[in-house]
């Protein structure tokens, strides 16, 4: 008898709620940009950055008069960087707005929002996600990568070694996650073909806090080059300072996640001489001509993280791609929002990614090889802007 | 048989080990006292750690002197907590208060995260950073340290629970609260400094797990797997603490040396319901009677 | 007002509700739920669904912590356990949902029996804290088993097939949902009427003198978890349908502790209390949501969110078990019992 009497306010409050939320929060003509970003939790790092770098991309576009004069909204929602908050997110923005692109926070986010996408079939979605699996136009047709996947930027690793040391000795460490092992077989498949010798692979207990165990398996390995994957700053600095400690000749490098230069700085005397691949270019680049670049400086005076650049490209891209769309006077669904995307080909992004880009499939398989610089305390570029198609 | 690796290996385990039984002795000091079974010590080390941090980054104060604060700064936190949460459910079920502690944990994690966000953080290094070499064999400087430090205390422990009268007043109020009373013993005095001491201990051990593997707000994981090393050496037994914690220790660097990095929790916590089965109340523990 | 009702059968006696006047609000109940569907829009119906399923599992615990005294920190675990049954039957054999979600039940019910097997030798926390080992080993086997369980990556679960009417919205997964979970809180509420149910009552408030009194400790335990552990599993079904992903991630311990947040809360040992609980530790989330946004915060506010929640979730249990150990359902029958002698007070 007492939880019908709940269940019953439960349901009338609802039906009120629905009534006062029923008419379209919307202007008409807006298009709508959702997102479910991890502002708070494990990844906050990034989720603010993003936020931000789409933030700002909308608020230049909505300042230039909006995309043949409509503007667009951006309904962000944090979710803490867990799945069933990133789910709700999702349900709550899309039910709320007539969502036509939307920003997802992690890979497992990404797998479960799919086949709601193919039901919807009226959004296109990128997100925080670099996953291999995704890299699949058949099987995530309405979702793209806004950069390469984790085993083409292993591959431009493993590139950039096989020119500076043929036949190196390279070691993979990882972490036990989705995240960490996603890259790892390719990855040890195409150092293989390209004649290095993959003397370890160390996984690490995700959250553990003393990786001596491993130190000692790597010394043991004894390579020249040391891959990090899975990690956003622990336990890189502790790997890299001990391995120096005791004589170890390796040089270190790490994937997008672990590239951003306030971690990097936070590695202290280890970050020396640290290495990775980026697909943008950070903050306070000035080496070449980058538009971009001048007018995100002149926005936020701070420096920001290249969690901003990918949030900030992939609201480039969506806008874009949304453009071709109108242009071609085709309606605004997933379908025709990925073709235009597919359509873009030699794009200058102003600078963001220091070449043209062309997204064939579901990635941009392009980066670039950084150093850091512990002299200036900056990543420094260290090769030239790779391809991988 | 590659001996060298062997005994790298079981020195880092050894290593670890001690960690685990430095967070493991603040445990068993709040259970002598008050028989709470405390699952916020691993919070209560992170925050150990993170009030170091801050004093040390964020308000700039050299290290020692942030180190020294942290330590008395948690021991009053763990006053309070006494105080406000633990001292009214005096008599309840002991489930009850195991949810209780759980309920603090979730308390520390967010404060922790409001202020410093969840982002990893980096404590300042503060300990020599030299190798150290035994002969061929390499053990991490930061773990050998810190299993000087733990090594140190526990014996202090050991010798303090035995013949100071603070110590002796500890016991008693564990085994009999009545008697003790009745002895003239102070027992809301003998809860209250169970709790700062074993909150002290807590962010000494915060400090030196810190600035091996960084902070987090996620830190307190590494209280599941003193939890296990509790459980295994007995709830009450400070000796229990240090064999049953550089057990699972040296257990721990086996599993992940040999078998993968996988393994490491699988063998520690198999290895705790084995114990459970064969000695339910630990290697050292006391033997709980009941009595209808 | 009512002060009494008159009981002239044993079946009246024993019956679940006994007046005209509860059965009926349950009408209006029924009511109700059948057209809250209609009414309100997708996030609602979704906010339904996710509470639904945690309602049938924190009745799952409230069975074995609540009534047994049991204390389990493996539910998520076993839901686990349920949700990848469901999503290899799902996947590989297509089989129809309602035999998926009994299979899933099936299964976590065996695995529960063997962790609750120490409980014959261990109490209390030394029992909770074996569970907590028991959901470890467990996430190890879904993490790492690849070949069955799609390892750390998880596997993705087709809709559920409803005589050729795949459920893949939460308009149509709410009648899967909320009848699956109304039938289980039935079954228990009778559960309680049996004699297995009172053995269970009688285990927790002494199970030396129940063993003396003949109920065999062993077996009623372990009818305790395998109870417990096949609503988990159902529930954990339900889980895999409504998200239709599942991965070693989705059953953290934290998840075993808001179920057992919940059935504290709610109130232990009565089956309100589990709804009640449930309810309660789903919905908070959003309320505070609600209240950060309507704060002057900015964009702030969404960041401080997520630090507060945890804390509020905290804060609830330390608070709940120091100033209301019996739980919301207690504070509601202060409610009942003020407005049934209304407007009369209940003594001088």
């Amino acid at each position: 008898m007492e939880q019908k009497k709940i269940i019953k306010w439960l349901g009338s409050l609802a039906a009120a709620a629905s009534l006062i939320a029923a008419p379209l929060a919307q202007a008409e003509e807006e298009i709508v940009i959702g997102g479910s970003i991890p502002m708070t939790g494990v990844f906050a790092f990034a989720g603010i950055g993003i936020h931000a770098g789409i933030t700002d991309y909308v608020k230049m576009v909505n300042d230039a008069g909006g995309i043949k004069g409509r503007k667009i909204k951006y309904v962000p929602e944090d979710t803490g960087y867990k799945v069933d908050a990133s789910v709700a997110a999702f349900k709550k923005i899309t039910s709320q707005n007539k969502v036509n692109l939307y920003y997802g926070d992690s890979t497992a986010f990404a797998k479960t929002i799919n086949p709601e996408l193919e039901r919807m079939g009226s959004i296109m979605m990128a997100g925080a996600s670099f996953a291999t699996e995704i890299n699949d136009p058949k099987k995530y047709p309405n979702q793209f990568l806004v950069g390469p996947d984790y085993t083409e930027m292993m591959g431009i690793l493993m590139r950039h070694i096989a020119k500076e040391k043929p036949g190196a000795k390279v070691a993979l460490v990882y972490s036990d996650t989705e995240f960490g092992r996603d890259p790892i077989d390719e990855g040890e498949a195409l150092a293989k073909k390209l004649g290095l010798n993959v003397t370890g692979k160390i996984m690490t207990p995700p959250g553990s806090v003393d990786v001596s165990t491993e130190i000692v398996k790597l010394r043991r390995a004894a390579p020249d080059y040391t891959i990090f994957h899975g990690y956003v700053l622990a336990p890189i600095p502790e790997f890299i300072s001990q391995a120096r400690k005791m004589g170890m000749t390796s040089q270190f490098m790490g994937t997008f996640w672990s590239m951003d230069n306030s971690m990097v700085m936070k590695m202290g005397e280890a970050a020396e001489g640290f290495m990775g691949v980026m697909p943008f270019r950070y903050y306070y680049e000035s080496d070449a001509k980058a538009p971009m670049l001048d007018k995100i400086r002149k926005m936020r005076p701070e420096y920001q993280s290249n969690a901003y650049m990918q949030g900030f490209l992939t609201a480039m891209l969506f806008t874009e791609a949304a453009k071709r769309t109108l242009d071609a006077g085709k309606p605004l669904d997933g379908k025709n929002l990925k073709a235009s995307l597919n359509t873009i080909k030699n794009f200058d992004t102003g600078g963001v990614v220091g070449v043209p880009i062309t997204i064939r499939g579901n990635s941009i398989p392009v980066g670039r090889i950084y150093r850091f610089d512990a002299k200036q305390q900056k990543m420094l570029p260290a090769s030239d802007w790779i391809h991988l198609d | 048989m590659d001996w060298l690796y062997l005994l790298e290996i079981s020195l880092a385990g050894i290593g670890s080990g001690g960690l685990y039984a430095l967070t493991a002795l603040a445990f068993v000091m709040i259970y002598k006292a008050t028989k709470v079974v405390n699952l916020a010590i691993g919070e209560m080390l992170m925050l150990g750690a993170y009030l170091m941090f801050g004093m040390a980054s964020n308000l700039g104060w050299p290290i020692w002197v942030a180190i020294v604060a942290a330590i008395i700064g948690s021991g009053i936190g763990g006053a309070i907590v006494e105080r406000l949460a633990i001292r009214p459910m005096l008599g309840e079920s002991p489930i009850s208060v195991f949810m209780v502690t759980v309920g603090l944990s979730s308390v520390m994690i967010g404060l922790v995260e409001l202020i410093w966000t969840a982002d990893q953080q980096r404590l300042p290094e503060f300990m020599p950073s030299d190798p150290i070499m035994l002969g061929e064999a390499f053990i991490s400087p930061k773990l050998f340290y810190g299993f000087l430090v733990a090594a140190a205390l526990i014996i202090i422990a050991l010798v303090v629970f035995r013949f100071w009268r603070g110590g002796v007043a500890l016991r008693a109020t564990a085994s009999d609260q009545a008697a003790a009373y009745s002895v003239g013993i102070n027992v809301p005095r003998v809860f209250s400094l169970a709790w700062i001491a074993a909150a002290m201990i807590a962010a000494i051990a915060g400090i030196v797990v810190g600035s091996i593997g960084g902070l987090s707000s996620s830190m307190g994981v590494f209280g599941l797997s003193v939890l296990v090393v509790v459980i295994v050496g007995g709830l009450d037994s400070v000796l229990g603490a240090l064999v049953a914690g550089l057990g699972i220790g040296l257990l721990e660097s086996l599993a992940g040396g040999y078998l993968g990095g996988e393994f490491k929790l699988l063998a520690t916590f198999s290895t705790l319901i084995l114990v459970l089965m064969i000695r339910p109340y630990g290697l050292f523990g006391t033997h709980e009677i009941e009595r209808l | 007002m009512r002060i009494g009702t008159a009981k002239q059968s044993y079946a009246h006696d024993e019956s679940l509700f006994d007046t005209r006047t509860q059965w009926v609000w349950l009408g209006l109940l029924g009511v109700s739920l059948l057209l809250f569907p209609f009414v309100v829009d997708d996030y609602w119906l979704y906010l339904a669904c996710l509470v639904a399923i945690n309602i049938a599992s924190a009745t799952g615990l409230n069975i074995l912590t609540g009534y047994t005294g049991l204390v389990s920190l493996g539910q998520a675990a076993f839901m686990g356990l349920g949700a990848y049954t469901v999503a290899i039957l799902e996947q590989r054999f297509g089989t129809p949902a309602v035999l998926n979600l009994v299979a899933g039940g099936a299964v976590a019910m065996l695995v529960g029996v063997v962790v609750g097997i120490p409980s014959l030798r261990v109490k209390g926390l030394y029992l909770a804290i074996s569970t907590i080992a028991a959901s470890f080993i467990l996430h190890f086997v879904f993490a790492n088993w690849s070949s069955l369980t799609g390892g750390t990556g998880g596997m993705t679960v087709p809709p559920a097939n409803f005589f050729g009417i795949p459920l893949d919205t939460s308009f149509r997964l709410y009648w899967l949902i909320v009848p699956v979970a109304l039938t289980m809180l039935v079954c228990a509420a009778n559960l309680f009427r049996t004699r297995i149910g009172r053995a269970f009552i009688a285990i927790r408030d002494r199970d030396i003198s129940a063993e003396v009194l003949g109920i065999p400790l062993l077996r009623y335990k372990l009818t305790s978890f395998a109870l417990s552990s096949f609503y988990a599993g159902v529930a954990g079904g339900l889980w895999a349908y409504f998200f239709r992903v599942v991965t070693p991630e989705s059953f953290p311990l934290m998840m075993s502790i808001f179920f057992l947040a919940a059935v504290i809360v709610g109130g232990m040992g009565t089956i309100l209390g589990g709804i009640l609980g449930a309810i309660f530790m789903t919905m908070v989330p959003e309320v505070l949501k609600l209240i950060v946004g309507w704060l002057p915060l900015g964009s702030e506010g969404a960041v401080i969110l997520s630090p507060v929640r945890t804390i509020v979730f905290g804060l609830l249990i330390v608070g709940f078990l120091i100033f209301e150990p019996l739980g919301l359902q207690e504070l509601w029958r202060r409610v009942r019992r003020f407005f049934h002698l209304w407007p009369f007070r209940a003594q001088g």
